[in-house]
C-alpha cells in the first residue's frame, strides 16, 4: 500500500511540474529548431531556405530594375521612329495619307532596285499621300526608313514604277547622308535621350520641339544646292553601274525640271530641292570647248 | 410533328459549330490598329487595338480570306487584321517598354485612330539578306 501511494504522488508530482511550464516556454520549444537543427542539415532544408533567401533578394533587384525602366525616355532610335509616326498622325488630314489606292506595286520594285545596286537587309515604310502639298520626303524610322511619295505628282508627272523607285531611292541616301537628322535634332534629345526621369515628370517638351523642327524642314527649309549636289553625285556613283538606270535617272530630272517650270502647283517643289534643273547640269558631261 | 419545325433551326447550329475553328490566339505587333469590316486596307474600323493585345484566329468556310489577311474575334467584334501584324509571342511594345513617357502624351482618341490608320497605309518592306 505504502509503495502504491509513493507512486501516485510521484505521478502527480510530475504532471504538476509540466503544467508549470509557461506557454511560451512551450512554443519556444516547438520555434526553437537547436534541437532539431541536426536533423534540419541532414535534410539540406536550411540550405534549401539559404536559396530561397538568395532568390528572393534577386527578384527583388530584377523589380526595381523594371520599376527604374518605367521612367527611362527611349532610345535616340525608337525616339526618331515614334516623333516621325506621331507628326504623321498630327498631319493627317493635311498630308491625307488615309485614301484607297489601287496598288502601284512600288514596293515590289524598289525593293529590287535595291537590291540591284546592293542594298542589302534594308527595311522601309512608304507611304502615299493624296495632296500636292508634299511632294516627297524621307524620314528617320526606328532602323527604317520612311518615305513618303504624293500621288497627284505621280499621276500628273505619269510616273514609272521605275521612276517612282528613282525617286524613293534617292530620298534614301538623302536621309543616309544625314541631312534631315543634323537639321532637325536638338541638343536635348541627344542628352534626353535613355536617360533616367524616376522621382521626376517626363519631359516631352523635347519631342514638341522635334515636331516643330519636322515640319519646318520639310515644308519651308528643304535642302540647299550643296547637299543636293551631294545627294546627285552619290546617285552618279551608284547608277554608273547600270547604264540603264542611269539613263532613266537622268531622263527623270529632265522630265521633273520640264513639268516644274509650267507648273504651278508645285512651285515650292524647286525651293525644297533645288533643283532638277541644276541636277541635270552636274549629271552632264562637261562640255569641251575646241 | 410540330418538332420538324425545328429541325431547320438546329441543323443550322450543328454546322454552325463545326464549320469554324480557333485556330489560335495571337498577338498584335504594331502601335495601334483596326479590326476591320472587310478585309481591305481602308474598310472601316470596327474597334481600335494596342500593340500586344490577344486576338483569336478564326478559320470558317463561309468567309474566304485572301493570304494576307484573318478573320479574327477581338472581344465581341468580328473581322480581319493583315496577318503581317500578328505574331505568335506576345512582342515588346513601346508603350509597354515606355510607360510612363508614352503616357505623358496623353493621345486623344482621334490620335488612337489614326496610328492604327497609319498602319495599314504603310506600304512595308524589306530587302533580302545579302
Amino acid at each position: 500500500m505504502k509503495m502504491l501511494a509513493l507512486f501516485s504522488c510521484l505521478i502527480s508530482l510530475s504532471v504538476y511540474s509540466q503544467s508549470e511550464k509557461l506557454q511560451e516556454e512551450k512554443e519556444l520549444e516547438v520555434v526553437n529548431f537547436n534541437s532539431i537543427k541536426k536533423i534540419l542539415m541532414q535534410d539540406g532544408l536550411s540550405e534549401a531556405a539559404k536559396k530561397k533567401e538568395k532568390q528572393v533578394q534577386i527578384l527583388k533587384k530584377e523589380q526595381a530594375k523594371v520599376e527604374t525602366g518605367r521612367y527611362m525616355y527611349p532610345s535616340e532610335d525608337e525616339i526618331w521612329g515614334f516623333t516621325t509616326e506621331y507628326w504623321l498622325i498630327k498631319n493627317a488630314q493635311l498630308l491625307d495619307w488615309d485614301f484607297e489606292k489601287p496598288d502601284y506595286g512600288i514596293d515590289k520594285s524598289f525593293r529590287t532596285l535595291m537590291q540591284d545596286l546592293g542594298f542589302y537587309q534594308k527595311k522601309f515604310k512608304i507611304l502615299l499621300v493624296n495632296s500636292p502639298n508634299i511632294v516627297r520626303a524621307a524620314l528617320p524610322g526606328n532602323q527604317e526608313v520612311v518615305l513618303i511619295i504624293s500621288v497627284p505628282f505621280i499621276r500628273m508627272m505619269d510616273l514609272s514604277k521605275l521612276e517612282i523607285s528613282l525617286m524613293l531611292f534617292e530620298d534614301f541616301l538623302r536621309l543616309d547622308l544625314g541631312y534631315f537628322k543634323k537639321s532637325v535634332a536638338t541638343e536635348k534629345l541627344t542628352k534626353i535621350a535613355g536617360s533616367n526621369f524616376q522621382g521626376a515628370k517626363p519631359d516631352i517638351s523635347f519631342v514638341e520641339e522635334l515636331l516643330k523642327n519636322y515640319s519646318s524642314q520639310i515644308n519651308e527649309k528643304g535642302y540647299s544646292f550643296q547637299q543636293m549636289f551631294e545627294v546627285t553625285k552619290k546617285m552618279d556613283a551608284y547608277l554608273k553601274s547600270n547604264p540603264e538606270l542611269w539613263n532613266a535617272y537622268f531622263r527623270l530630272l529632265g522630265k521633273m525640271d520640264r513639268f516644274l517650270k509650267t507648273n504651278i502647283q508645285f512651285k515650292e517643289y524647286i525651293k525644297l530641292y533645288p533643283s532638277p534643273e541644276m541636277q541635270v547640269k552636274w549629271l552632264s558631261p562637261d562640255e569641251k570647248v575646241l | 410533328m410540330w418538332w420538324l419545325l425545328l429541325l431547320p433551326s438546329l441543323l443550322f447550329a450543328d454546322t454552325n459549330s463545326t464549320d469554324e475553328r480557333v485556330v489560335g490566339t495571337f498577338y498584335f505587333n504594331p502601335m495601334f490598329g483596326h479590326v476591320h469590316q472587310s478585309a481591305i486596307r481602308t474598310s472601316a474600323s470596327l474597334t481600335t487595338i494596342q500593340c500586344s493585345h490577344p486576338v483569336k484566329v478564326i478559320e470558317s468556310s463561309k468567309i474566304s480570306v485572301s493570304k494576307e489577311w484573318a478573320y479574327v474575334q477581338v472581344a465581341d467584334y468580328r473581322g480581319f487584321i493583315r496577318k503581317e501584324f500578328l505574331s505568335v509571342k506576345r512582342p515588346e511594345c513601346f508603350q509597354g517598354k515606355y510607360p510612363r513617357f508614352f503616357d505623358a502624351f496623353n493621345l486623344d482618341l482621334s490620335e488612337l485612330y489614326y496610328w492604327g490608320r497609319l498602319n495599314d497605309q504603310f506600304i512595308q518592306g524589306e530587302t533580302r539578306v545579302k
